[in-house]
C-alpha cells in the first residue's frame, strides 16, 4: 500500500495537480475505479461495493481536439472537454463509467461515449425532471435499477446494511464540507475559494473514507496557520454552472474580494444536504438526489396544484437558500456565471438575478466558454462590480 | 424569340393547404374563445397532454409552432430582440426567445395580444403545460414564463432513458407505470383547478383521433419511399403542425385531411409523379430542425433535384397494434396504446433475422447503427444535410456522431449547415447554396462507391 507523505493541503495541491495519482495506486492494488459525471450518479452504492467514485471532469487548460468529430461547438464546452479527455486516454484506468439525465447534451453524451470510449461498465440513470410524487417514486425504481447493473458488474450484491454504512460515510464527508465551509463565514475567511474548489475537486477523486480524512486534516491546519487569506472588502458568493478549476475564482481573488461562498457543483452542492438514514435506503437516495439537490435541470415549485401562481413566492421556494448562505457567510455580492451553452443555467439566469433583487443583494453575470485565455475581460467586468458594491 | 417559362421547383401536395389551414384556425379559435372566457392553456407539442386538455375542454395553442410561424413570417426578430433584453442568453432555443419576448410584450400591454403578432397571436394563458418530453427547454421555458404570467405550470414528465438502458428487463414495464400515474397526477390537477370532472369517453375520442392520425402520417411517410419520391420535406413540415399542433381542432377534420393526402401521395406513387418538377438526381434526408425562417433554401436544392424523401424530426412511430379490451383504466388504455417498447420497435422494424442484431449492438455499444440509420436505407438516400442549431442542444449533439457512422457504414455524406430554427442572422443561404453544389460532386463519387460495393442504391 502506497503511503501519501504530504499531507492537508499540501496533499490537495499534490493531488489537483495530478488527479488520478491515487486511484491509478489503488488500481495497481486490485480495486475497481468507476467515474461519474455530474453530482446525480449514486456514488453511494460504489462504495458500498469497495468500488471507488471517481468524478469525471474537462480540462479548460487544454485545447478540445478530439470531441470535435463528434461533439458540435455548439454545445457545453465543459462536456466537450470531458469527452476530449476521454478519448485522449486520459480516462483509461477506469473500470466503469455512470452517468445521469443531466440535461439535454450530458445525455447524448453519455451514449457518445459508450460507444468512443469503450469503458467496460456503462450506465445512464434516467433520473426524472420534476419533483412530483410519482418522479420520486420512478427515480427509487430507477435507482433499483441501476444498483441491479452495478452489482451484476461487481459480481456481488449490495445488502441494505452495507449501502447504510456507505451512506453514513458518504454523509460524514458531507458534514466535513460543511463545517470547512463554517471556517469560510470568519473575516478573512479561513481558507480561500480556490482552495476550497481544489480541496472539493480533490475528495471526489478518491476513497471517500481517505477524502474523510484529508478534509479532517486540512480542517485543523487552516485553523492554525498563519499565511491565511487576506481581510477584502467583498465577500461573494459564486453561483453557477460547474467550475472544475481555478481560474474563475482566482482572478476574483486576486482583486478585492474574497469568495466566502459558492452554488455550485465543484462547491457546497452536493453536500449541503445529507442522505436521509430510512429503513429502505433506496427511499432517502431517491429523496436527496431527486429532492435535496438543488440544480437548475430539475423542475421545481412553490405549489404544483397552486390554481394561482405567485412568482415571486415561487423564487423564494427555489432560491431562499441564497439568501441564507449571504445572510450566514456575509456576502455582499453575488456572481453569477455559466459556461457558455449550459441551457438550464441559462434559462435560471433571468429569474436568480429577480430574486437577488427582490432580496436586495447586488449580482452580476458572466458567461464564459471554459477556456482561461478568455477570463481578461470578464476581470475588468467583475473590478466595475466591486467598485459598484463598495 | 421563345421564352421557357420554367415550373415551380417544388411539386406541391394540394391536399396539403387544407391541413395547413387548420394550424391557422388554431390562433383564430384561441382568440375567439379566450374572449368568451374559455380557458386557454400554452402547451408542448400534441403529446401526452393534449388529448387530455381537449377532453377537458381547454383551447390549447402552441408557442413553438407559434414561434416557428413568427420566423416563416421572418416577424420573430423584435421578439428574440426582447428576449435579450430580458436577460436570457442568445444560445437558448430560438422557439423560447421568441415567445419569452412575445411574453414580455404581452405583459407590457396589459395582456392584450401584440398588435405586431402575427395570424391574430396567441391569447394570455390560463395555464401552461410543459413537458420533460425530448429537450430541458420544454420545461426551463416554461418555468421562466412565471415571470410574465400567474397561471400554473404544470410539467408533464416523460421517461427518457438512453437505448441500453431501455432493453434492460423491467424498464419498459417501469416507465409504463411512471406515465400512467403522472397522467393520473395531471388528471387531478386539472379537475382540481377547473372545477370539473375528466369526461373518459371524451378522452378517449381526442386520444383516438390523434392515434388516427399518427397512423396515417406513418402510412403516407412509409409512401414516400418510393422513386421518385412523391412527398417533399417541405410538405411534411407543412401538414406536421397540423397533427402535432392541432390545438383544439376536431380530431376528425384533421383525419380526414391526411386520408386526402394519403390518396394524393398514392395517387402520385402509381403515376410516378415526383416531389419535385425537376430529374430527382438525389435522394435527401434532412437530419435536426427545420429553418423556418428560409425554407425556401429548399426550393433552391430542389430546382437542382434534390429531392428530401425523409428527415429526422416529427416522424411519427409505427401504430401500436395492441388488445387492450381487458384494460378497464382509461390512462393505462390511453398509455398503452401509445407508449411501445423499444425492443418491441426494434423486433417489428427489423425482423427476426436482424432484430437480436440490433439489440446486441446497443448493449455493446449503446447504440446501434441500423437503428440510427434505418430511414436512410429505408428511404435510399444519396445524401443528408445536417442542420446544426446554435440554440438547440437536443438537436444538434448527435449529429456529428450520426454523420460519421453514415459515411462509414452505408457510403452517404453529410453536408453540415449551421443555422437556427428562429435567427435569420444565423443562416447564409448564398454561402450554404455554394456548399450544396460543391457537395454534389461527394454525394456523385458516393454513389459511385456504393455501387462498387454491391449496395441496394
Amino acid at each position: 500500500m502506497v503511503i501519501a507523505t504530504k499531507k492537508g493541503l499540501a496533499r490537495v495541491q499534490e493531488l489537483y495537480q495530478d488527479r488520478p495519482q491515487r486511484v491509478k495506486e489503488l488500481k495497481a492494488e486490485g480495486k475497481k475505479i468507476i467515474g461519474y459525471l455530474c453530482i446525480y450518479p449514486v456514488t453511494e452504492m460504489m462504495t458500498a461495493l469497495d468500488i471507488v467514485p471517481y468524478r469525471v471532469l474537462g480540462d479548460m487548460r487544454e485545447s478540445i481536439t478530439k470531441a470535435d468529430a463528434y461533439l458540435p461547438p455548439v454545445v457545453c464546452p465543459f462536456l466537450r472537454s470531458c469527452l476530449d479527455q476521454g478519448l485522449k486516454g486520459k480516462y483509461d484506468f477506469l473500470d466503469g463509467m455512470v452517468t445521469s439525465h443531466i440535461c439535454d447534451v450530458g445525455s447524448s453524451l453519455s451514449g457518445i461515449w459508450h460507444y468512443t470510449v469503450k469503458t467496460p461498465f456503462h450506465y445512464n440513470i434516467d433520473t426524472p425532471h420534476t419533483v412530483h410524487e410519482t418522479a420520486l417514486n420512478q427515480t427509487k425504481g430507477v435507482m433499483k435499477a441501476f444498483q441491479k447493473a452495478l452489482e451484476d458488474f461487481a459480481g456481488k450484491k449490495i445488502t441494505n446494511a452495507k449501502l447504510k454504512k456507505a451512506i453514513i460515510l458518504h454523509n460524514e464527508q458531507r458534514a466535513l464540507v460543511r463545517e470547512a465551509y463554517e471556517l469560510k463565514k470568519q473575516d478573512p475567511p479561513l481558507i480561500s475559494g480556490a482552495e476550497t474548489l481544489k480541496t472539493i475537486k480533490v475528495i471526489q477523486s478518491i476513497p471517500v473514507a481517505e477524502g474523510n480524512a484529508l478534509l479532517r486534516d486540512i480542517i485543523s491546519e487552516v485553523k492554525t496557520r498563519k499565511n491565511k487569506p487576506a481581510k477584502k472588502n467583498a465577500r461573494l458568493l459564486v453561483w453557477g454552472s460547474i467550475l472544475d478549476d481555478t481560474p474563475l475564482i482566482e482572478m476574483i481573488e486576486s482583486l478585492d474580494a474574497n469568495v466566502v461562498m459558492d452554488d455550485t457543483c465543484v462547491g457546497s452542492r452536493p453536500f449541503f444536504d445529507d442522505v436521509k438514514i430510512t429503513p429502505d435506503p433506496i427511499d432517502g437516495l431517491a429523496q436527496h438526489y431527486l429532492v435535496d439537490i438543488k440544480c437548475p435541470r430539475t423542475f421545481r415549485a412553490r405549489d404544483f396544484y397552486a390554481a394561482k401562481k405567485n412568482y415571486m413566492e415561487d423564487l423564494k421556494t427555489r432560491f431562499s437558500y441564497l439568501s441564507d448562505y449571504a445572510r450566514e457567510w456575509k456576502a455582499n455580492g453575488v456572481i453569477l456565471q455559466s459556461v457558455r451553452y449550459c441551457d438550464t443555467h441559462g434559462y435560471e439566469v433571468p429569474q436568480v438575478r429577480d430574486y437577488l433583487r427582490e432580496i436586495d443583494l447586488p449580482g452580476i453575470y458572466l458567461e464564459h466558454d471554459y477556456t482561461v485565455g478568455a477570463l481578461a475581460p470578464l476581470k475588468t467586468r467583475v473590478q466595475g462590480f466591486l467598485e459598484i458594491i463598495g | 424569340m421563345t421564352q421557357e417559362v420554367k415550373t415551380r421547383p417544388l411539386n406541391r401536395l394540394k391536399s396539403m393547404y387544407a391541413l395547413r389551414a387548420e394550424v391557422d384556425k388554431m390562433y383564430q379559435v384561441g382568440g375567439e374563445a379566450k374572449a368568451k372566457g374559455r380557458p386557454v392553456a400554452w402547451v408542448m407539442l400534441e403529446g401526452w397532454a393534449n388529448p387530455i386538455l381537449n377532453a377537458m375542454d381547454v383551447i390549447t395553442v402552441y408557442p413553438e409552432n407559434y414561434s416557428s410561424l413568427c420566423a416563416a413570417q421572418k416577424l420573430a426578430g423584435p421578439f428574440l430582440e426582447r428576449a435579450e433584453t430580458e436577460g436570457y442568453p442568445t444560445h437558448l432555443c430560438g422557439y423560447a426567445r421568441a415567445c419569452v419576448g412575445y411574453s414580455a410584450r404581452m405583459v407590457e400591454l396589459d395582456g392584450q395580444i401584440p398588435p405586431e403578432a402575427p395570424a391574430g397571436g396567441m391569447p394570455r394563458p390560463n395555464l401552461l403545460i410543459s413537458s420533460a418530453e425530448v429537450c430541458d427547454a420544454r420545461f426551463k421555458w416554461f418555468q421562466s414564463l412565471g415571470r410574465y404570467f400567474d397561471a400554473p405550470v404544470w410539467t408533464l414528465e416523460s421517461p427518457s432513458p438512453n437505448a441500453r438502458e431501455s432493453l434492460t428487463p423491467g424498464t419498459y414495464e417501469r416507465n409504463t407505470q411512471f406515465l400512467i400515474n403522472e397522467i393520473r397526477q395531471f388528471v387531478v390537477f386539472l379537475e382540481k383547478l377547473l372545477g370539473k370532472k375528466m369526461e373518459w369517453d371524451k378522452l378517449d375520442f381526442t386520444s383516438d383521433g390523434t392515434n388516427e392520425i399518427n397512423r396515417l402520417r406513418w402510412e403516407i411517410n412509409q409512401l414516400r419511399k418510393a422513386r421518385p419520391c412523391p412527398m417533399h420535406t417541405r410538405d411534411f413540415w407543412s401538414v406536421m403542425s397540423a397533427a402535432l399542433y392541432r390545438g383544439a381542432a376536431d380530431p376528425t377534420v384533421i383525419v380526414d385531411g391526411n386520408q386526402k393526402m394519403y390518396d394524393e401521395v398514392k395517387y402520385r406513387v402509381d403515376h410516378g409523379i415526383a416531389a419535385i418538377n425537376r430529374p430527382e438526381k438525389y435522394r435527401m434526408s434532412f437530419e435536426g430542425l427545420a429553418p423556418w425562417h428560409s425554407l425556401s433554401f429548399l426550393d433552391d436544392l430542389a430546382d437542382r433535384g434534390w429531392n428530401f424523401v425523409c428527415e429526422s424530426a416529427y416522424s411519427p412511430g409505427r401504430p401500436v397494434v395492441i388488445d387492450l379490451s381487458k384494460v378497464s383504466d382509461p390512462i393505462e388504455r390511453y398509455v398503452r396504446k401509445r407508449y411501445r417498447s423499444l425492443a418491441s420497435a426494434i423486433e417489428i422494424e427489423f425482423g427476426p433475422e436482424e432484430a437480436p442484431k440490433v439489440k446486441e449492438e446497443i448493449m455493446r455499444e449503446g447504440t446501434s447503427y441500423r437503428l440510427r440509420l434505418k430511414h436512410i436505407r429505408d428511404y435510399q438516400c444519396d445524401g443528408v444535410v445536417l442542420h446544426v442549431l446554435l440554440s438547440c442542444r437536443a438537436a444538434s449533439s448527435g449529429l456529428s456522431l450520426f454523420s460519421d457512422q453514415l459515411l462509414d457504414v452505408y457510403k452517404v455524406p453529410s453536408l453540415i449547415i449551421e443555422g437556427d430554427i428562429i435567427d435569420t442572422s444565423l443562416f447564409n443561404p448564398v454561402e450554404s447554396l455554394k456548399k450544396a453544389e460543391a457537395f454534389e460532386d461527394t454525394m456523385d463519387h458516393y454513389k459511385k462507391v456504393r455501387k462498387n460495393l454491391g449496395f441496394e442504391w
